[in-house]
């Protein structure tokens, strides 16, 4: 094991806070915590949801102010911290959820408050376009500037709103989760992009469920657990499976999925599936019990292909077999009473209803099934249901009425899970389901999966993360341009991570 | 366990209205003998029936995040065609001259009401319009309406059996009064423990959410606008027996108090949150409050600017429970006592 890095206590750190504690009602969120950043440092930050990791940026970036402890900037001790304070000291934060004005241009979003006027006080429009333009080629991003944020995808808008932090003289960037939602390619362009502010002094502080990207890009990392800071080290000292077991305080299982023994009866079976601009030529087999895992860059046609079997978009041409009979979703509802059943990628958005409890978040699909003769809803048969997944999939929560907002990353997904398995359905499609969750919650997740599977369900897991889709599929199908264009046997020696890669990339993959 | 400061406050927020409604009666009590009367009371309950009904055809609404603005001008519209087709023409009635019979009446007051919500929902729906300038061109197109039938003129000679809903009594009790607490039971049944009702909750929650959960949305919504304008008719049967006559202005600026009872009940204006329960509760309040400042000799002038401070009041309210929600739902990790699994 290695040591913690020897902390000279003088005025090289950029932001040092000592002794934060910081309480909610019912938690003790922040305890004791001592956390310090240099000039041009890449720090990890790392732990489990509900560790304090999000407390403690709230609380770096002036939002939560700390029951106790103190803040020192360069050294000096400064009082009265808030957001304003953190601003004007260059710290700034770049959140997991986008925080850009849609109907606007890109060029306004980035001038957003501090558009250039000429003389006659009129917005320089031409100015606005060009240095828009030219800071963002600074930053190595060729786009259009002129486009509306409303038309960038996910990944699009994530990279026009870091790049705006890094215009407003930072001294300290906090990245939270900010790769989680991009797409590989991508995380490379921030990656370097981060490398190279930092080389100019600034430090970052990067926040993230993907272990594989602190050891790629920080130097240092710190662990937080139950609201401790419980280590600061090199990361260059730590090996991943060191970090985890820091990270979860115990030995975390490992995940290795069981294989059916024999391939199940063909469930789903697709037949030249075409949709102009989103996929063509689409030719797949699922089986009872099978997991297949869908994998493909931004607009490959991934996830457009389980929308569109879902029913929230049109399913074009082509023949589609469910159990043998025509397949066509008008609408999710047609899609869940033919038994298919679909996670979507934006949990926010389209999974759960975050002020409604658990309870009622559980059994939306299957309410008609839980009526009485009178039409009213069997209030203790819907509690026992709910209860039984809860202790299923081991879902952490206070009570049943807990609204699902209130809950973890991870525990939300699992109540999105426990939605879909209620509908008991015979095809699962799930959209990046491991997004945005710590990592004993990921394993716990693809325990899920693999669970359902071996209940029979047939399954595709959309994902971008390769090494998780080899931990849970049995067979991984990469899509490129709106078709498919590999196929890879898991466990076959020519399964790599890299020949997966290439083939997601579009270069044609050799035998 | 020590006493939980944001909890506490959420409780009373969440209760508020009652705790409210008991501090109203009590100060009225005091200020006036002659408020805290069977009489008086009856009278509260009375003048509490069509705003009630109206309150629940705009909670369902509210609970799927839409507005319904035009639900004063239905109930006007609905009351006067009503009206118009019970009673004999010119002076003194102003009626149509067909003197239908209440039985067919109603039925035809229930359509227009149906017919209103219908094209409502059509256009939010269908037409993708925004929900609340649809329904305030609507509150404006049927008012004007409204007055073309009748001229400005008020209609009379209302036949007894229909007026017997808003004026008649069994033995002392109004028959308004029951009709309209049954309604809040089947409304708070509805909303509580039906799948209708938790479709309602899910598309004023998260619209996606429910989408992708198996919910039609839109359907829904129409659903919602339906009620709402078949509630609104229902309210103009009873305003119409309440008042023995047909008036232009029927209903008129009542929008401001439902939705004012609403909010304070506890119906949020963001769709997704609220209980028809907590609606009556802001009914009660806004009615003794009405009640008590007209037994204190409060100018109507004054009332109305009360009223104006009340429904700021609501708003006030609204905006504090949104704040002491937020830490709560910002800090991703609350999981206070976790749940034993074996």
């Amino acid at each position: 094991m290695s040591a913690t890095i020897e902390v000279p206590i003088d005025s090289n750190y950029v932001i040092e806070v000592k002794g934060i504690v910081k309480g909610f009602p019912g938690v003790r969120a922040l305890d004791h915590v001592d956390f310090g950043l240099r000039r041009g440092e890449l720090r990890g930050l790392v732990g489990k949801n509900g560790a304090g990791k999000s407390t403690l940026v709230n609380v770096l970036t002036g939002v939560y102010p700390a029951d106790a402890g103190e803040i020192l900037v360069q050294g000096r001790l400064v009082t009265n911290w808030d957001t304003t304070t953190a601003t004007r000291h260059g710290i700034q934060c770049v959140h997991q959820h986008v925080q850009l004005v849609p109907p606007l241009t890109i060029a306004e979003n980035i001038f957003c408050g501090d558009l250039p006027t000429s003389r006659s006080r009129l917005v320089d429009w031409d100015r606005v376009y060009r240095e828009a333009d030219t800071r963002l080629r600074q930053l190595g991003l060729q786009i259009d500037v002129r486009r509306k944020v409303e038309g960038l995808t996910v990944a699009e808008r994530q990279i026009i709103e870091i790049a705006k932090a890094l215009f407003a003289e930072a001294q300290v960037i906090v990245l939270d989760e900010a790769t989680a939602p991009l797409p590989k390619n991508e995380v490379q362009m921030l990656f370097s992009f981060v490398r190279q502010q930092r080389a100019r002094g600034v430090a970052f502080v990067y926040i993230s469920h993907y272990l594989e990207e602190i050891f790629a890009l920080c130097d240092t990392v710190t662990v937080m657990r139950d609201g401790r800071n419980i280590a600061d080290r090199q990361v260059s000292d730590l090996t991943q499976p060191e970090l985890i077991r820091l990270i979860s305080g115990t030995q975390l299982d490992t995940f290795t999925r069981q294989r059916p023994a024999e391939a199940g009866q063909p469930v789903l079976a697709i037949n030249q599936l075409e949709r102009q601009g989103a996929y063509s030529s689409v030719d797949l087999v699922l089986r009872r019990g099978e997991i297949i895992g869908l994998t493909g860059l931004e607009g490959s046609g991934k996830d457009a292909l389980a929308r569109a079997l879902f029913g929230l978009e049109p399913l074009g041409d082509g023949d589609v077999r469910l159990d043998g009979k025509a397949y066509h979703a008008q609408d999710p509802r047609d899609a869940l009473d033919q038994g298919v059943a679909y996670l979507p990628r934006d949990r926010h958005g389209y999974g759960i209803i975050g002020i409604r409890p658990v309870r009622e978040n559980v059994t939306l699909p299957i309410l008609r099934r839980l009526r009485t003769a009178l039409g009213l809803i069997a209030g203790k048969r819907e509690r026992h249901v709910v209860g039984e997944y809860i202790d299923k999939l081991r879902i952490k929560t206070p009570t049943q009425e807990q609204p699902v907002e209130y809950l973890s990353g991870g525990n939300q997904q699992k109540v999105v899970f426990a939605k879909l398995s209620s509908t008991n359905p015979k095809v699962l499609l799930l959209d990046e389901p491991t997004q945005g969750v710590d990592v004993q919650a990921k394993l716990e997740i693809l325990k899920i999966v693999d669970q359902l599977a071996h209940e029979g369900s047939a399954v595709i897991v959309i994902a971008e993360d390769i090494r998780e889709l080899l931990d849970i599929s049995d067979r991984i199908i990469v899509m490129f341009e709106g078709k498919i264009v590999h196929e890879f046997e898991v466990g076959d020696p020519g399964t790599t991570v890299e020949r997966i890669l290439s083939a997601v990339e579009g270069t044609p993959v050799n035998a | 366990m020590k006493i939980d400061r944001s909890r506490a406050i959420q409780f009373l927020l969440d209760n508020l209205v009652w705790i409210l409604l008991l501090l109203t009666l009590l100060a009225f009590s005091l200020l006036t003998p002659r408020f805290l009367t069977v009489g008086n009371l009856t009278n509260i309950l009375v003048h509490s029936t069509v705003l009630g009904i109206m309150v629940i055809g705009q909670s369902f609404t509210l609970l799927t995040g839409n507005f319904d603005l035009s639900a004063e001008s239905t109930l006007g519209l609905a009351a006067i065609i009503g009206a118009f087709l019970l009673v004999p023409a010119g002076e003194p009635n102003f009626g149509a001259g067909l003197q239908l019979s209440p039985l067919l009446v109603v039925p035809i007051m229930f359509a227009v009401g149906l017919a209103v919500g219908w094209i409502n929902g059509l256009f939010i729906t269908r037409l993708k319009m925004n929900n609340f300038i649809v329904t305030l061109a609507m509150l404006i197109i049927l008012r004007g309406l409204t007055m073309v039938i009748t001229e400005g003129r008020t209609i009379t000679g209302l036949p007894e059996t229909f007026k017997a809903l808003g004026a008649a009594s069994m033995g002392v009790v109004p028959i308004s009064i029951v009709v309209v607490g049954l309604a809040f039971l089947a409304a708070s049944l509805v909303t509580r423990s039906t799948r209708f009702g938790r479709d309602l909750y899910a598309v004023g929650g998260n619209r996606n959410a429910a989408l992708a959960s198996g919910i039609n949305p839109d359907r829904r919504i129409r659903h919602v606008y339906l009620i709402s304008g078949l509630l609104a008719a229902f309210a103009g049967w009873i305003m119409l027996g309440r008042l023995g006559v047909g008036a232009t202005r029927m209903g008129e600026g009542m929008i401001f108090e439902i939705q004012a009872a609403a909010v304070i009940g506890g119906i949020s204006l963001f769709g997704g949150r609220g209980t028809m329960v907590g609606a009556l509760g802001g009914v009660l309040l806004l009615s003794t409050i009405d009640s008590g400042l007209n037994l204190l000799r409060v100018s109507g002038f004054a009332i109305n600017m009360i009223r104006g401070l009340i429904i700021l009041f609501a708003m006030l309210i609204d905006a504090q429970k949104a704040r002491y929600r937020a830490p709560v739902a910002n800090s991703t990790y609350v999981t206070p006592a976790v749940r034993q699994t074996s």
